[in-house]
């Protein structure tokens, strides 16, 4: 009874004609124009860098411009204890993070995507072995396993995403795997299961594309939110990028030796970047969930 | 009578789960392990005999088992004995140094978990109550950022800040720290992982969700109709049980960015000794340390069980 009703309730609300901007609430609409101004702000600066079009070059030094604030003449966001411009060092930053990012949101869906499947679909044992292996990652702090990995093999930021990416999956796959059991009672899955479709065309077709689009683009900010904050860590640990090339990790550690003399800006400027950066894809992926999965106002 | 027998029940096979899980998580790292590049023996052979057969006849003369499997069991029965091997660097035997330093970690995981959620409970509890509110939002958009802020840069902040305008040094330099602002020294590393462990923002919105649900369920509303308390109805459900979750599943997030608040304020402890160990591929350290925080999130998850065995009636304890 409560079923129906709930489904009815869906089925009217698709129905009326309330306009785009009355159906889904301010703030949410809001996180989502702030999270894409975010992401298309950082496409826009990783091609700058990758075309070199940038004011100055980031190892430049300017030994009288040394420590200029925000607005000095010609360095837009002043410079840092080298005179080396720090606009130019953080569209330059977005390269330590950009590619890596893409290969951890990568390998997290394709492998949260498989486990999703085998264990919302086929169940049995893949169910048990999803289950426990999320128990497993879910027990080992991330940072700690990558030290653990970094020790054992190279600091090498690709297999640092790798690990991140791995350490992920299982959350996009118990979201999947729900999203799959909650499908699998709709008439559609059924009656194209008695249609004999082959299971391929089912997984494929009718729960990925058409229905776990809005998961996987929700994960895939999220992510890459953690790979931004994780690649700054790494690297203001000391086993990421390494000075002079800039990341924004590495800017915040050099930047932070300078801070005693009263010069902030230097470390603070990376620091507001990767929180707006972080922030922008968190608001993002919450409002695409608050408006593609539910909770409407 | 009945009622400990179920208990004890329950905890066995809570147990029996946990160890299943460090089993797993002792595979893990020993896989790791085993596939990193570079083994004794070539180095102990390094500059002598280096073909295949003088490597096995030299495997073959320390008795040491030749397959993956036997490998694995017995390093597992060496650290089922407690036997984590010696730290490369110092020489001293693992677990001694982890019990010694332990403590300091487990202090500055508890002492984090209930700053966020002094800050994150009043937020979630104050937007579930009043939704249509105008400071919902701001409070909302704050959570969000405490969240997002790099835990590094805070800790310099707060050392910067301490230091010039309270006259402070919060970094602990050995026996030299002074005892006048002892009390400061500990607290504020606990204050700056508290904020920006990047957990906040996920606590208020899982209280918050839960919160909102049990409060617009039938037995609430039957329970505002008669007048009666609703804290009383809603609490084991709608807050309780919410924030043990949440506690619980970010103790491990909590454990890595201890990493990084010690290495700022120079606490000695687990997450400065993986730092260092890490530096100097010294892992035995590092697997120990490890090992040491999945046993305490396990743990964690223990007491979680526990409570929600207390607090819940048994009979909806297959439920959750």
């Amino acid at each position: 009874m409560k079923a129906t009703y709930k489904q009815s309730q869906l089925l009217l609300t698709h129905k009326t004609n309330v306009s785009f901007w009355h159906r889904y609430s301010t703030m949410d609409m809001f996180y989502v124009a702030y999270g894409l101004l975010i992401v298309i702000a950082v496409l826009i600066s990783y091609l700058l860098g990758v075309l070199d079009w940038l004011p100055y070059f980031p190892e430049e030094m300017d030994l009288e411009n040394m420590m200029a604030p925000p607005g000095t003449e010609g360095y837009l966001l002043g410079t840092d204890f080298m005179g080396r411009d720090i606009l130019s060092r953080l569209i330059i930053g977005i390269q330590a993070y950009f590619l890596p990012g893409m290969f951890a949101v990568g390998i997290a869906l394709t492998l949260g995507t498989l486990f999703g499947v085998l264990s919302g679909y086929f169940k049995g044992y893949a169910e048990y072995f999803v289950s426990y292996l999320h128990n497993i990652l879910d027990s080992m702090p991330r940072l700690v396993l990558i030290l653990l990995v970094v020790a054992a093999f190279k600091p090498d930021i690709y297999l640092v995403m790798l690990v991140l990416g791995i350490t992920c999956s299982p959350l996009v796959a118990s979201l999947i795997k729900d999203k799959i059991i909650l499908l699998q009672k709709r008439n559609f899955v059924e009656s194209s299961v008695a249609l004999g479709l082959p299971a391929t065309t089912i997984i494929f077709k009718h729960i990925l594309w058409c229905n776990c689009r809005a998961i996987i683009i929700i994960q895939a900010t999220l992510i890459m939110a953690e790979a931004v904050m994780l690649e700054a860590s790494l690297s203001y640990l000391g086993f990421g990028v390494q000075e002079p090339t800039p990341s924004w990790g590495n800017m915040v550690q050099a930047g932070a030796n300078y801070l005693m003399n009263g010069d902030i800006w230097s470390s603070t400027a990376p620091a507001l970047a990767i929180l707006f950066t972080v922030l922008g894809f968190h608001l993002l992926g919450d409002g695409l969930n608050n408006i593609l999965e539910g909770k409407r106002r | 009578m009945l009622t400990i027998r179920r208990i004890l029940l329950v905890l066995f096979k809570e147990i029996f789960f946990s160890l299943m899980l460090l089993f797993g998580v002792s595979i893990v790292i020993f896989n790791i392990l085993y596939f990193s590049p570079g083994d004794p023996f070539s180095h102990l052979l390094s500059g002598q005999l280096t073909d295949v057969s003088a490597r096995e006849n030299v495997v073959n003369a320390l008795g040491l088992p030749s397959s993956i499997s036997g490998q694995f069991f017995s390093w597992l029965v060496n650290v089922l004995q407690g036997n984590l091997g010696t730290s490369l660097r110092t020489g001293k035997p693992v677990l001694d140094e982890i019990l010694l330093l332990g403590s300091n970690t487990l202090f500055l995981t508890i002492g984090s978990l209930l700053v966020a959620l002094l800050i994150s409970l009043p937020i979630a509890i104050f937007s579930a109550l009043k939704t249509s509110s105008f400071f919902v939002w701001p409070l909302t958009i704050i959570a969000y950022v405490l969240s997002a802020i790099p835990l590094f840069w805070l800790g310099y902040i707060v050392i910067y800040i301490s230091t010039e305008y309270f006259g402070v040094f919060p970094i602990q330099l050995g026996f030299a720290a002074s005892k006048t602002n002892e009390t400061i020294i500990i607290l504020l590393p606990v204050l700056v992982l508290g904020i920006a462990s990047g957990a906040i923002s996920e606590m208020v919105r899982y209280i918050r969700e839960e919160l909102t649900r049990v409060l617009n369920e039938d037995y609430i509303r039957t329970a505002k109709a008669k007048g009666a308390s609703i804290w009383r109805h809603a609490f084991i459900e709608g807050l309780l049980m919410p924030i043990t979750i949440v506690l619980t599943n970010k103790v491990p997030f909590i454990l890595g960015g201890a990493i990084i608040v010690e290495q700022i304020f120079n606490r000695p402890g687990l997450g400065r000794m993986a730092w260092q160990a890490a530096q100097d591929r010294d892992f035995p350290v590092i697997m120990g340390i490890t090992l040491a925080a999945a046993i305490l999130v396990r743990l964690a998850f223990l007491l979680q069980r526990m409570i929600f065995m207390l607090a819940i009636p048994p009979h909806q304890i297959n439920r959750k």
